[in-house]
């Protein structure tokens, strides 16, 4: 009996490697017996690299996603973050949403503050904190405005603080800047690429824009619908920084027809 | 920086905006003054009867008789008043009580929504005369028909607001690992605050209602009484003058509210929120090292 249970113990342990911050094996999420929105996903993603999910909607990019911070339970396979089984949201996970879900009736700085005032007390540290992180996102004169009076991009680059404030190493992206135009989007990319550099995070980022997701990340994992499954894991070479010029590249060009055909395949 | 430049730009616009509003009201008080005249005549000449109509100078002589001379109508004012509010914050607490107790527990929202509808498809009203019944003649009866008849608007605002919380603001807030506690009132109550506070405005006029009809139907004291006194006796200048209190009354409380919508609800307000913001801007000026406009 002894025997058997430390073998187990051992045979469970070895393959944990510090390295990895998120395993998944078999993840399977179902809401009912129609609806099965992630099927036999196994993936993992390696501490510091930014991985992009890209895939058509429905395919189950926000449920992985939400998976993976605690938000929803799973149905059969494993999950584990940081070596452990995944069982409700950690302060280890940050998400941020495609819309801002800023609070209206706080200032800027007031939402950044949002995290630190749920974990517990707020010191004048964590405040002097806030005001960086809206510097960083470039929002330096903007501390005091009311969402109400910022524009669509500036809502984001508070919500981007407000997830910086939370000091999660691994930041859930669902399609961040989806709802903005093509060139606030573009900016906002290569601001977020800076940023995560800085802090040194473990990035997933949802997005339905091959292009994006190719440009942004270390590892691109594709995704196809119905039943959401994840059809393939490709690496994407290209050095950092990245600068736009990139993406004319023929080599870009060719791992853009490379992900578009296992998604074209469905 | 950017908020003094606002505040240029406003000044600029002010004196212009000023001098149209004046137009406005002069013309407003000019027809006014017109309708009145044409009623003043219309009633000196017998054009409609007087006892229906009174001559409006003939409600001003006895408004100002009533207000200043006699000054008995400040007591029925202030029992009246002392009943609405009364009534009215009755009434609000039990109906945003009862909201959130079912905006936060769905077995409690299923049990008593049947007798909210039923409560809230009968003529409450109606229960005036049973109320009375049962609580006899003096303030209390008067207070409860109005609580009973202002309760609905602020239960049924707060629980729309309630549950009408963004599911996005939810699993954000969850994500950070909010209690449900501080998601009910860092979240749920503030997104809920513009529609409570409708729901209180309307609330103020009814519990108003209520405090009269009850006098109506049986009081020795109030603005009700008053006005059957008058009309009984054939006094049309006086209930006319009555009515008038009556509106100035409804118009202060509407006042009252407006003031408290712009005060709690300040983000819905422009000159609040760029107040407040420049406010919070001074008050952080120590913490972050750095002068603010
Ligand atoms: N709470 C839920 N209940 C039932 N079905 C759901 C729920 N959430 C998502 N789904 C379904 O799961 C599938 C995947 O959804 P989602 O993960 O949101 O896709 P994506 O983010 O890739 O667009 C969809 O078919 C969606 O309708
Ligand atoms: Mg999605």
């Amino acid at each position: 009996m002894n025997a058997i249970a430390s073998h187990l113990v051992a045979a469970s342990t070895s393959h944990i490697d510090p390295d990895i911050v998120i395993s998944a094996r078999d993840l399977v999420k179902a809401f009912n017996s129609q609806v099965v929105a992630l099927d036999r996903a196994s993936f993992d993603i390696k501490r510091g690299s930014f991985v992009s999910l890209v895939g058509p909607s429905g395919c189950g990019k926000s449920t992985l996603l939400r998976l993976v911070a605690g938000l929803i339970g799973k149905s059969a396979g494993e999950l584990s973050v940081l070596g452990h089984g995944v069982s409700g949201p950690s302060h280890e996970v940050g998400m941020m949403f495609q819309r801002p879900t800023l609070l209206e009736w706080r200032t800027a700085v007031e939402n950044v503050l949002l995290p630190t005032e749920v974990q517990g007390t707020t010191t004048d540290a964590d405040r002097k904190r806030a005001i960086e992180l809206l510097q960083l996102v470039g929002l330096k004169d903007f501390e005091f405005s009311f969402p109400r009076q910022l524009s669509g991009g500036m809502q984001q680059r508070v919500a981007l603080a407000r997830l910086l404030q939370t000091g999660a190493n691994i930041l859930l992206l669902d399609e961040p800047f989806g709802a903005l135009d093509e060139f606030t989007r573009e900016r906002l990319n290569l601001e977020l690429l800076r940023i995560v550099d800085d802090v040194d995070a473990t990035v997933l980022f949802v997005t339905h824009n091959i292009s994006e997701a190719i440009f942004l990340a270390d590892q691109v994992m594709v995704m196809t619908p119905r039943p959401g499954r994840l059809a393939k894991i490709v690496d994407v070479p290209f050095e950092r920084p990245r600068e736009i010029g990139l993406m004319q590249t023929p080599e870009f060009n060719r791992l853009v027809g490379e992900v578009r055909s296992i998604l074209g395949g469905h | 920086m950017s908020l003094a430049t606002d505040g240029n730009l406003s000044m600029t616009d002010v004196a212009p905006a000023r001098g149209r509003l004046i137009g406005q009201v002069a013309r407003h008080i000019a027809l006014f003054l017109a309708v009145m005249l044409v009623w003043e005549f219309a009633s000196t000449y017998e054009l409609v009867d007087p006892l229906i109509l009174p001559r409006p100078s003939a409600i001003a002589t006895a408004l100002v008789n009533m207000v200043l001379y006699q000054g008995t109508v400040w007591f029925h004012l202030g029992v009246t008043l002392w009943e609405a509010v009364a009534g009215f914050v009755i009434g609000s607490v039990i109906g945003i009580g009862l909201a959130v107790a079912a905006g936060l527990n769905e077995s409690f929202r299923r049990y008593i929504s049947p007798y909210i509808i039923a409560l809230q498809v009968t003529p409450r009203i109606a229960l005036a005369p049973i109320v009375i019944a049962w609580l006899g003649f003096g303030m209390m009866p008067k207070i409860a028909i109005g609580a009973l008849i202002c309760f609905f608007p602020p239960f049924i605002n707060t629980l729309t607001g309630l549950l009408n919380v963004d599911e996005d603001a939810n699993e954000m807030f969850r994500s950070l690992g909010a209690k449900k506690r501080q998601i009910f009132f860092s979240l749920m109550l503030p997104n809920a605050m513009p529609i409570i506070m409708a729901g209180l405005k309307t609330a103020i006029s009814l519990a108003l209602i209520g405090a009269i009809v009850g006098e109506f139907i049986s009081a020795s004291e109030g603005m009700g009484v008053l006005m059957q006194r008058y009309t009984f006796a054939l006094n049309m200048a006086s209930s006319f003058a009555v009515l008038v209190i009556l509106t100035v009354m409804g118009y202060a409380l509407f006042v009252l509210m407006e003031w408290a919508d712009n005060w709690l609800v300040y983000w819905r307000h422009d000159t609040r929120m760029t107040a407040i913001s420049r406010k919070k801007a001074r008050a952080w000026a120590g913490i972050i090292g750095r002068r603010q406009a």
